[in-house]
């Protein structure tokens, strides 16, 4: 099905089953612990060996020799892959080092062998005996440092610059104006589940059961780095334990698994250990990121500019923490620059909604010391700046864009009105105070295939490549074939996470729930067609309801249909130009209060809100918790993630969950999300966004400005831990 | 003699043979036993995705599987999340709520947290924050945001959970040595002898520490003596002047004596480790493993403990400030065992508090710790006993601190705080953030005992 003109009325308007707060469907398996994730398939590979990776101790430079000798010699040991007895291997496409170093090390931790043995104890034992010499090379590790070494780089979407107008001479006229820089370090996913895979040969046909968000990249990448066919690869992740763009790809216990089974002769899963994965997987990158806007003194904005730094291995990408900055505020003249340099730390990639995550903790930060700077309201200063049409290309309209109404309803919602100025409420100990900031992210949409079955129970069962990291998937994609079908949930089984199954949008920069649901509309579409066709209806009056087909007079089970067999349709949604034409993003406002320990300026968030107008909600129960959930690790960004780095040896060095400190229970408190009722006919048949990445994007900046309206401080350099506040603290009262 | 392992396992007895007893439980749960409900996301008892709960005498105590060996199974009752049913057979009423509250997302932490909320309500623990806070602060999640957890506890908290059953395995009455490597003693004149033929083995309470050996360092002991079952070593005792805790008790099961004596403790402890921690970790392993940024040994520090040490050449009792010698090296001989730790009471006149700085609230390593027991007698600071740790090599008293305090007062003993420590740089805290930090505990502590009730505490979120 083309998607290239609005959509009027569907099926999906009902609303009996899309937009109602179902439970997860997979709930009742992940409580129980019965969903198998990728280490757990012992039904498929019963006899699966166990490998251990072992992690490059430089960062940069080469390995002169490796001494397997001992290791091999060690108890239970089967095999063991090196890049030097690997074969001839490729490089995924989406993967910047390679997954098996050696004998060049391109970064810390980098995987240059796998154990395979009897017992995961074996494994791990040989791992230890393997001597490795190693010719360090001198690397690049500070970002600062390498600043002026900085390329412009864009992306395949994204020009490294963009500029309308005289930003300079603006800027320059400007009667009130901010020039200041911002940081933000590098983050890691963290995800709970660490990145695994089981793998098995069946002659030259591989079957690999992986951790992993997008399987058709993480089939052809496979293919590639293999040498094979794609044909020959059976990749399977119905179940993930969570992602955040760090299980786009695959990683090296996907492709090390592969060539330990066709070493060892029998199918091998590998796990990797908690400590490898902070500098064999990627990570957030750290940017710097400087940002100038100039106005007028009414806070009408003149110039904006927006300057990001960031730092990647060779042929590595940019952070586009510029994005937002082109699409979000008013302003006649404009410039953002995307600057790369090279590093050798880890592989920096994508991490929940890349580019616009740091960059609005950047961004936002700045309007606020502008709104001040202004004496405006912060809330008012965004208002007066809102534009409905895209600010580089004016003739392009926004499909909805609700960010005044976020903004407003917040406002009210929150009691903003109650705001002091800085250092003006106090509640016993605590330091109070008020923050916002505006939520942006963009709502791409991506080409989406589905195949539904229909059985003479009256069964329909939906197959699709799509997965489902923790998100919600089985179950909108469910409600979406129930709506369509006129069937309860019940009635609807949803299977997912396979390359057998039609290529799906997959899940990642917030595109997945849409796109995958729009595919499943269109073979759904497409069955209904089938049905009706099959049951001698009329097409023109034929409905779908309570498992029944009406036409006329006539009522007959759905089920009916597929009496003398099976209907198996299959459909893709593909998206014409709409999104061009259309800027298609999703708003929201942020809003939180703090409390500073006004001895020791320890933080403690008291309450977050966030609106957000995101196209229709598919769930509001599964999109609550995924807005929450990224608010949550934007508060996390806001108050404690850093990857520290050891300059000296290039790696980082909190490379674990006791030292990489992520929010626990006690750091969050109360949140709340009003999704605004919208419904975009330009987004696709559903009308939906995504909102798994709105909810961190602008709510560490929104918790910054909290901290300043409480401390009077204004920290510039993620994360804002006490360190940074002490030394300024107002002196208790 | 070779004896297996026996525990109870879901309501079935378990044997263990052919599998070594520094297996860790996680390992055997996943790779020997199959059951795969239970998840390892970090070895090492940070994140509780491993959570199993072992039902004791009425109780469900949430543990990690993932630091906890085979062999201090041995006579107890685990269960896992596979090992939970409701009426009828279907999911068990926690697993219910947890679904419908939306509490799991991408489901892998959601074992343990299941299991963590069993105990919680196993235990009669109530739908108040802070309670649901406590409990749950050893399970990382990165998916929900938390707050359909905690509504899924507030539920949780309400229901009438049925109790653990009763034990299927008699207690074994005689000691037991599992591969020839695991001892598991019944008397203090065993572990003695074992203690004495064995000198290369490592003592094991709880694990907490020395199980990392074996899930996180790749370096399972080669013996241990496990000390649980040897009840010399369990006695918790309160008289009039003193307290004496047993070196193998549990931080859980002396919270209540040394809450009821330092009631400053009672803060102190509950963000010690997690609930996991406390329920398998033992003060007495805490002083034994000698770590620098140990919670436990500023406090005995400041309280004035005393070591009863034991070995076949008899017992003596020492200071606990002459036990810790340098980094990771105590006084205890090679022969030697920690029998009990005592700590007098306070006297008339003294005062004792403490703190716990780290940079996350919950489930952290402290940066610093510091106690103090001070002595007050007609205005003056007749006596003071601070003490602190993540200064130095080894948890330590600050005596020119505490002699400049007793002469010349606390600017003096702030001013002294430098001469008494050179602590180290690390990703917890820079050496001069270290000695800041120990510097504004002893105003803290000024403010305290000036003005009760004016400083600040930590117990309120």
């Amino acid at each position: 099905m083309k998607f290239d003109t609005p959509a009027t009325t569907n099926p999906i308007d009902q609303l009996k089953v899309v937009g109602q707060p179902v439970d997860r469907i997979d709930g009742r398996f992940k409580t129980t612990g019965t969903a198998p994730y990728a280490y757990e398939r012992h039904d498929a590979a019963p006899d699966a060996a166990y490998g251990h990776v072992l992690g490059a101790a430089i960062a940069k430079g080469r390995i002169q020799s490796m001494d397997l000798a001992a290791a091999k010699a060690a108890p239970g040991v089967l095999a063991i892959v090196t890049a030097e007895n690997a074969g001839k291997l490729g490089k995924g496409e989406y993967n910047t080092a390679r997954l098996l170093g050696g004998p060049e090390i391109q970064h810390y931790h980098q995987a240059i062998a796998l154990v395979v043995a009897e017992t995961f104890e074996q494994a791990r034992h040989a791992a230890g005996l393997i001597k490795v010499e190693y010719a360090p090379a001198k690397g690049a590790y500070d970002l600062a440092a390498s600043r002026d070494k900085a390329k412009p780089a864009g992306t395949d979407d994204e020009p490294a610059d963009s500029s309308v107008g005289d930003f300079d001479g603006a800027f320059g006229a400007a009667p009130v104006k901010l020039d200041a820089t911002y940081t933000t370090p590098d983050q890691a996913h963290a995800m709970m589940e660490p990145h695994a895979s089981t793998a098995a040969w069946n002659g030259d046909k591989l079957s690999l059961w992986t951790s992993n968000q997008m399987i058709a990249w993480s089939v052809g990448d496979m293919a590639k780095t293999l040498g094979i066919a794609k044909d020959r690869i059976h990749l399977m992740s119905p179940y993930v334990g969570g992602g955040f763009g760090g299980k786009l790809w695959v990683r090296a216990d996907a492709l090390l698994a592969a060539l330990g089974a066709r070493a060892a002769r029998r199918p091998v899963k590998v796990a990797l250990q908690r400590p490898l994965m902070f500098n064999n997987t990627t990570h957030r990158p750290a940017t710097i990121q400087r940002l100038r806007i100039g106005a007028t003194r009414d806070g009408t904005i003149t110039a904006i500019g927006h300057d990001s730094w960031s730092g990647d291995l060779p042929d590595g990408k940019p952070e586009t923490a510029v994005l937002q900055t082109r699409l979000l505020y008013a302003g006649a003249n404009r410039l953002t620059r995307l600057r790369l340099s090279e590093l050798d730390l880890p592989e920096g990639n994508s991490m929940r909604a890349p580019g616009e995550a740091p960059g609005m903790m950047a961004l936002e930060i700045a309007m606020d010391e502008m709104a001040e700077k202004l004496g405006l309201d912060p809330v008012e200063f965004r208002i007066r700046n809102d534009t409905q049409v895209d600010p580089e290309s004016p003739k392009r309209k926004f499909s909805q864009r609700q960010l005044t109404e976020c903004l407003r309803t917040g406002a009210e919602k929150f009691g903003w009105a109650a705001r002091r100025k800085p250092m003006q409420a106090r509640d016993g100990r605590w330091l109070v105070g008020l923050g916002m900031a505006a939520a942006y992210r963009g709502a791409p949409v991506m080409k989406s295939a589905a195949r539904v079955r229909l059985d003479a129970r009256g069964i329909v069962t939906v197959e699709t490549d799509m997965t489902d990291i923790g998100t919600g998937s089985y179950t909108i994609i469910a409600q979406t074939a129930a709506e369509m079908m006129g069937l309860p949930l019940q009635k609807v089984v949803v299977r997912l996470g396979d390359s057998t199954f039609p290529v799906s949008a997959g899940s990642g920069g917030q595109f997945g729930a849409n796109s995958s649901t729009a595919g499943v509309y269109a073979a759904c579409v497409k069955l209904r067609e089938a049905v009706v066709k099959k049951l001698g209806l009329n097409a023109a009056d034929a409905q779908f309801v309570d498992g029944e087909v009406r036409s006329g007079s006539r009522a007959i089970a759905l089920g009916d249909a597929a009496k003398g067999g099976e209907l198996v349709v299959e459909d893709a949604i593909e998206f014409g130009d709409l999104a061009k034409k259309y800027q298609q993003s999703t708003f929201g406002a942020h809003f939180v209060e703090v409390g500073v320990d006004a001895a020791t300026a320890e933080v403690r968030l008291r309450r977050m809100l966030v609106v957000c107008a995101a196209g229709r909600i598919l769930n509001p129960k599964s999109a609550r918790s995924q807005v929450i959930g990224s608010m949550t690790m934007g508060a996390g960004a806001a108050l404690m993630e850093e990857l520290a780095i050891d300059a000296r040896h290039g790696f980082f060095v909190n490379h674990d969950l006791a030292h990489y400190e992520v929010p626990v229970h006690a750091d969050i408190p109360h949140q709340e999300v009003i999704f605004l009722d919208e419904t975009d006919p330009m987004s696709s048949p559903m009308k939906a966004k995504g909102v798994g990445e709105l909810g961190i994007c602008g709510v560490a900046a929104a918790i910054a400005n909290a901290i300043h309206n409480a401390t009077g401080i204004r920290v510039r350099d993620y994360p804002i831990t006490l360190d940074k506040l002490l030394k300024d603290m107002p002196l208790p009262a | 003699m070779a004896d297996n392992v026996r525990f109870t396992l879901n309501d079935c007895p378990v044997e263990i043979a052919g599998v070594s007893p520094m297996t860790t439980l996680l390992d055997w749960l996943r790779d020997h036993r199959g059951l795969r409900g239970t998840k390892e996301g970090c070895a090492e008892g940070d994140c509780g995705a491993c959570t199993v709960v072992l039902e004791r005498e009425g109780r469900r105590d949430a543990v990690n599987a993932c630091i906890a060996l085979l062999g201090q199974l041995d006579g107890q009752s685990v269960r896992t999340v596979e090992g939970l049913r409701g009426p009828g057979g279907g999911p068990h009423p926690v697993q219910v709520a947890m679904a419908e509250a939306d509490a799991t997302q991408c489901g892998f932490c959601t074992p343990g947290f299941v299991m963590s909320a069993l105990a919680h309500a196993s235990n009669g623990g109530t739908a108040d924050p802070d309670a649901i806070h406590e409990a749950l602060a050893g399970n990382l999640c990165r998916c929900t945001g938390y707050r359909p957890i905690v509504e899924a506890m507030t539920r949780i908290a309400g229901l009438a959970v049925e109790p653990p059953s009763a034990p299927l395995l008699s207690p074994r009455t005689t000691s037991a040595a599992f591969d020839g490597a695991f001892f598991a003693p019944r008397s203090l004149d065993e572990l003695l002898a074992l203690r004495a033929a064995h000198p290369e083995a490592l003592l094991l309470a709880g694990g907490t520490d020395l199980g990392l050996l074996a899930s996180r360092e790749r370096k399972p002991p080669k013996a241990v003596i496990h000390l649980l079952y040897v009840p010399e070593l369990a006695v918790i005792s309160a008289s009039a002047d003193q307290i004496t805790i047993g070196a193998a008790a549990t931080y859980e099961a002396a919270a209540p004596t040394l809450i009821e004596a330092f009631p400053a403790l009672r803060a102190y402890l509950s963000r010690l480790g997690s609930r996991q921690i406390r329920n398998m970790g033992t003060i007495g392993g805490n002083i034994g493993t000698a770590s620098p940024i140990g919670d436990m040994p500023p406090v005995l520090l400041a309280l004035e403990a005393s070591l009863t040490l034991v070995s076949p050449r008899g017992t003596r009792e020492i200071p606990l400030d002459d036990f810790f010698l340098d980094y990771r090296k105590t006084e205890l001989a090679p022969d030697e065992i920690i029998q009990s730790l005592s700590m007098p009471r306070l006297w008339e006149g003294e005062t004792f508090h403490c703190d716990k700085v780290s940079k996350r609230r919950d489930q952290d390593i402290s940066t610093v710790a510091g106690a103090y027991r001070v002595r007050i007698r007609n205005g003056r600071i007749e006596d003071a006993r601070l003490a602190f740790g993540g200064m130095a090599a080894t948890s330590r008293r600050a005596r020119a601190t505490e002699a400049a305090l007793l002469k010349d007062g606390f600017a003096a003993a702030i001013a002294a705080v430098e001469s008494d420590f050179k602590p180290l740089d690390d990703w917890r805290g820079s050496a001069a953030y270290r000695r800041q930090v120990a510097a504004n505990l002893l105003r803290r502590l000024e403010l305290r005992l000036a003005e009760p009730g004016r400083a600040l505490e930590v117990e309120a979120l």
